[in-house]
């Protein structure tokens, strides 16, 4: 047993030995150690200008295009992003512009939409038995709309509207007056009273 | 059956016989004419305007837009036109035979998506419309009132999809 632990330790202390010795070996060593470090370190050198640039530009996911830009169906979902030139709207493989320039007139309004909507929502509610679709009808959630009018080069009038989660829609046409939008000041029709908290 | 009753059935079955000949005749006369005997209107582009409420009525400003946006995607797929050009389009100066679509709300009710699919009578959103083609020096083609609605499943602006249907069902049968 003593000469088996005397063997191990004899040939741990060579390699040690063979490691420290080998300069090819500490500057693999030392090479490795400097790439794990700026791997780390990138990202974080990398997401400062991106802060830097936060107030700049605004991005709302999720946001549904109802109408109004024509490289895109009606009721498309994307991106609706705040440039410093205007508005962009994106998909994965889309996009379109509105410029701050181009635009003639921002409206807001709040409405609210059912949870479970759309065809396979709808079929859905009419398989629960007794009734029970209108029970899950009565849930639904606010949403706030944006409406943007604008015109393209010819002069031709345009108008998109956008579907975005509440307190987004206002937020936007506030940033897009402050950049140099058109705007006009409204008359707001009444509310429906069910919509009303 | 005895000779009495025989009497009775036949002057019951000609008093019915009849009634029906009338009703069939007075339902051919009521018949509005076939489609082929009206002139229909030419015209390679159409200019089609934003909607235009009067002072009184007001419409927020999403179900005018979804309905000037919705008539031109409309009206284009009907093919029946080279050109669509939309309200403002500088371009449409040139073109010679061109026709305007003008839209004037006349009465507008936002209904509850929600009111709808609980109590499926309550809830309901319209738009009635009156809809006129005019040529470039404002002679009036055609007028029509139209409406817009949704009754039950869907949300309030599919009224405006609706009523821009309708305005595409008039332009095949005018042009």
């Amino acid at each position: 047993m003593k000469t088996t632990s005397t063997q191990i330790g004899a040939v741990v202390s060579n390699q040690r030995e063979i490691a420290w010795r080998s300069p090819r070996l500490a500057s693999l060593l030392v090479a490795a150690l400097a790439v794990v470090l700026v791997a780390r370190a990138s990202p974080m050198f990398s997401q400062q200008p991106a802060t830097a640039q936060a107030p700049q530009s605004t991005s709302i996911p999720d946001v549904k295009c109802v109408i109004g830009l024509e490289t895109f169906e009606p009721n498309t979902k994307g991106t609706l992003s705040l440039l410093p030139t205007g508005l962009e709207f994106a998909t994965g493989k889309n996009k379109a512009d509105i410029t701050t320039a181009s635009i003639q007139d921002i409206f807001t309004g709040e409405e609210s939409r059912q949870d479970v909507s759309g065809t396979a929502g709808t079929v859905a509610k009419l398989a629960i038995p007794y009734g029970g679709g209108r029970i899950v009808s009565l849930f639904s959630h606010g949403v706030e709309l944006l409406t943007v009018d604008y015109v393209d080069s010819n002069g031709g009038s345009h108008g998109t509207i956008f579907v975005l989660p509440p307190g987004k829609a206002t937020e936007l046409r506030n940033q897009l007056i402050a950049q140099g939008a058109n705007v006009t000041t409204h008359v707001e029709p009444p509310e429906p009273k069910d919509q009303k908290p | 059956m005895n000779p009495l009753s025989r009497t009775a059935f036949s002057s019951i079955f000609s008093i019915a016989a009849g009634g029906a000949a009338l009703l069939l005749a007075a339902s051919l006369v009521a018949q509005p004419r076939p489609s082929g005997l009206t002139q229909k209107l030419t015209a390679s582009a159409i200019q089609i305007e934003r909607t235009d409420p009067p002072e009184d009525l007001l419409v927020p400003e999403a179900f005018r837009v979804s309905t000037y946006e919705n008539v031109i995607r409309e009206v284009t797929k009907t093919n029946k036109f080279q050109h669509v050009y939309r309200s403002g389009d500088r371009t449409a100066a040139d073109v010679p035979d061109l026709v305007i679509l003008h839209m004037i709300p006349q009465a507008f009710k936002e209904g509850s998506q929600k009111k709808r699919e609980v109590t499926t009578v309550a809830g309901s959103t319209s738009i009635e419309m009156k809809v006129q083609f005019t040529s470039r020096d404002g002679k009036v083609l055609l007028e029509k009132d139209l409406e817009g609605k949704v009754r039950f499943f869907g949300e309030n602006l599919r009224a405006t999809y609706d009523i821009a249907k309708k305005v595409a069902a008039v332009v095949n049968d005018t042009f």
